[in-house]
């Protein structure tokens, strides 16, 4: 886990240093529409992950946080 | 009893993400969300409706500083498996059902809040969540720190959360294997006096780590990776696995487990249709060797200015649990197990599944004035989707299941004052 998690963050520091600025505040109209924000709908969409994870081996890649097992 | 925080995300990791756009819309300073979720599923001698509501409350008194908290439940009615057989037991073994169900009957409640800080193009945000189960009860504790670089066309995120969890089961003998374990019978006496029942502890690390990036004015990425580990009791207290002739023992699955998702997620708007085209990848592994991946596309278009609708698909596949089998008879008499864990868990066998839905979304934002002269933002959310499993190995004493199709209804509404 240890390894994976150093290469992420190298992976992510050297390509968002590339990145750099690609969209001009003038350009950001579209990316602030709730279409293209990640994560929008954010109640109903934990609810959905939810059921899905309490049936499904698999955890991760939308979030940490919580409590309670839920899980019937 | 599957535990994880899993995803469980709900409490505070959802209250965060709905910082964000709340915080600047500064015009926005209270803002008052409802979600309800009913999933139902009825495969072969089992049954389980899970109704959900919630209820989130986030007040921006000051540009710095959000705070919010919420309700939500788990509602749970249903049956499932309480004995589990495999195939070659129930071919050695004709007459009566191995396999037996016990009726489910659970509320879960949680408490949630937190609070978001936020200096130039850096927030933090730390909060706590409360659950409270029949059988099941969570303290977790999550901080989380962002920064925007590059005009914001770059954000970072780190999270963590620590979930210190208890877990009933009944007293066993301290002089028997595990192999001889008896199932809870039900959740009376749980987290009391109790002599004839525990609490038994569960630690819940979890950590995050993604990068968001916009690459055009119409097209933008995230790459987030997941890491969590788990100690403590992780099995079905409820549920036993027969194991030889005359020999059913309590599940017993490892007390830790480690695991990791990296998930990779693009948004692409087409300009000239007016809609949003989302998919998104995620490959996930674990140290009980369960191997998976999944695919989700979305299609969302704008109907007029107010209303869109989506169309959206999944595909999940994933491997065994390296201990996963479907008949654990046939081991080393007299007791017969093979190896030294067991499980009666679906959700731990290899299996696919593939998702359809639909969702649609009314919203409402005066540009000029506020509605009845205090409300800022209005919006209504309906979902539908419908889930297929397909079980490779799984069976209730070699009969396949059957009818395995899972619905999950919502509906949400959130409103914003001043």
């Amino acid at each position: 886990m240890r390894t994976t998690f150093l290469a992420f963050t190298g992976l992510v520091l050297a390509l968002s240093a590339s990145a750099c600025v690609t969209v001009k505040p003038q350009q950001r109209a579209i990316l602030a529409d709730p279409t293209m924000v990640f994560d929008d709908d954010a109640h109903a969409q934990a609810q959905r992950e939810h059921a899905f994870s309490n049936r499904e081996g698999a955890y991760g890649g939308s979030g940490v946080a919580g409590g309670g097992c839920g899980c019937n | 009893m599957q535990l994880a925080t899993r995803a469980r995300l709900v409490g505070l990791g959802v209250a965060i993400g709905s910082i964000v756009p709340a915080a600047e819309a500064r015009a926005q300073a209270v803002t008052v969300d409802t979600t309800h979720s009913l999933y139902t599923e009825a495969p072969t001698k089992t049954h389980m409706t899970v109704y959900s509501p919630g209820a989130d409350l986030a007040v921006q008194p000051f540009d710095w500083l959000q705070v919010n908290g919420g309700w939500e439940a788990d509602v749970v009615s249903g049956a499932s498996v309480a004995v589990k057989a495999g195939g070659a037991y129930a071919a050695n073994h004709p007459g009566p059902d191995v396999v037996s169900t016990a009726s489910v009957h659970d509320f879960r409640n949680q408490a949630h809040g937190g609070f978001t800080l936020k200096n130039g193009n850096v927030q933090v945000t730390g909060g706590y969540a409360y659950s409270e189960e029949h059988d099941y009860r969570s303290n977790a504790f999550n901080v989380a720190a962002r920064t925007d670089l590059f005009q914001h066309d770059t954000q970072l995120e780190i999270d963590y959360a620590r979930n210190f969890d208890h877990v009933c089961d009944r007293v066993q003998s301290a002089a028997s294997p595990t192999p001889l374990w008896f199932a809870l019978e039900s959740s009376e006496g749980c987290f009391t006096s109790n002599p004839l029942r525990v609490s038994l502890p569960i630690a819940i690390d979890g950590f995050q780590g993604s990068w968001s990036q916009a690459w055009t004015p119409v097209f933008v990425t995230q790459l987030v990776y997941t890491g969590q580990i788990l100690n403590g009791f992780q099995s079905d207290p409820y549920r036993s696995v027969v194991l030889a002739d005359g020999v059913k023992a309590q599940e017993h699955v490892p007390d830790n487990r480690a695991r990791e998702a990296l998930a990779l997620r693009t948004n692409w708007f087409l300009k000239p249709v007016k809609a949003a085209v989302r998919v998104g990848v995620r490959a996930y592994t674990d140290s009980w060797n369960i191997r998976s991946g999944d695919v989700t596309a979305e299609f969302e278009k704008y109907f007029g200015d107010s209303f869109r609708a989506t169309l959206r698909g999944r595909i999940y596949k994933q491997t065994g649990a390296v201990f996963w089998s479907d008949d654990y008879t046939g081991g080393a008499p007299p007791l017969g197990p093979r190896g030294q864990y067991w499980t009666g868990d679906r959700e731990l066998s290899p299996f696919t599944s593939y998702a359809v839905g639909l969702r649609a979304i009314y919203s409402v934002t005066p540009t000029n004035g506020r509605i009845a002269g205090f409300i800022s933002g209005l919006r209504f959310g309906g979902t539908a989707d419908l889930i297929q499993f397909d079980y490779s190995q799984f069976t209730l004493a070699g009969i396949p299941l059957a009818n395995t199709r899972a619905w999950i209804f919502g509906l949400n509404a959130s409103i914003s004052f001043f």
